[in-house]
């Protein structure tokens, strides 16, 4: 299915992007963890979800060509164990945008949910982009 | 794992060797294929002069630190707050060092408040941040 893509100027306060769904394949984490260099620990690796959260996210989203996308800081906080075959829901909304000159700071908030609708794990992203 | 949670307590580092390799699988991983990442005729035209290693690639070492130190403990309810300072670049080899800042109780709930740092092979502070761990307090803590 494609999906969408919207620009920079689209990211308002409050814009929700498409939530995305992933099953945490035995596959998936694999691939996760010979990218990361890990053994793992028989869990998914809670950043592994996060790279799926960013990915739910990047795939919809087009910066300006040839814009260089700074990732200024990141804030995360992990809920529960998630085994590894769990389905994972990511949903990612503009919390703030701030425009100076040429240079747009995007916070990005996430949150991540399980098949039981509970939360897994939050984040919060600062993403400096040309305006 | 740690076997005690102890203030001032030093967690086991952890030593990477960052490789466009090593970025490109990332890139896979994480589908996260912004071209400062991966496409090295583009970054080299950039302000950065190169390609860089995706920030959250960092922080999967560090989260690895936790991790090794923590357990279960950090993968179901750990908390952490970095901010990028420099880029990590191919070639870098990345060390990864945290220590535990302070513990505190509430209830019967223990939480170890820790920083970390990530430095190149330069010394240059590349990620700095901090954690908290929540465990329960039949884990062993020792406050000096």
């Amino acid at each position: 299915m494609s999906v969408k893509t919207i620009s920079c100027d689209e990211l308002i306060p409050g814009y929700k992007f498409p939530p995305a769904t992933y099953e945490l394949s035995a596959s998936l984490v694999s691939k996760y963890l010979k990218a990361v260099d890990s053994a793992g620990d028989g869990f998914v690796p809670p950043l592994a979800i996060t790279a799926c959260a960013i990915a739910a996210m990047t795939k919809s989203f087009a910066p300006p060509s040839g814009a260089v996308v700074i990732h200024a800081s990141q804030e995360l906080e992990f809920f529960k164990l998630v085994p590894i075959g769990a389905t994972i829901e990511c949903h990612t909304r503009v919390a703030q945008k701030i425009t100076r000159s040429k240079m747009s700071m995007l916070i990005l908030e996430h949150e991540v949910f399980d098949e039981g609708k509970e939360k897994v794990q939050s984040g919060r992203a600062t993403i400096a982009l040309p305006a | 794992m740690l076997t005690d949670i102890q203030e001032g307590k030093a967690l086991s580092p952890v030593i990477k060797h960052i490789t466009q390799e090593k970025i490109n699988l990332y890139a896979e991983a994480s589908g996260d294929f912004n071209p400062i990442h991966v496409d090295e005729s583009f970054a080299a035209k950039t302000p950065l002069g190169g390609t860089i290693a995706h920030g959250m690639l960092n922080l999967a070492y560090v989260s690895e630190m936790m991790a090794s130190a923590f357990g279960r403990s950090w993968l179901s309810g750990g908390k952490l707050r970095a901010r990028f300072k420099e880029p990590a670049r191919p070639g870098d080899t990345l060390t990864i060092s945290g220590k535990i800042d302070c513990v505190e109780q509430k209830d019967d709930v223990s939480y170890a408040n820790c920083s970390f740092e990530c430095r190149n092979q330069k010394g240059e502070m590349i990620v700095t941040g901090e954690t908290i761990v929540k465990f329960s307090k039949d884990e062993k803590y020792d406050r000096k």
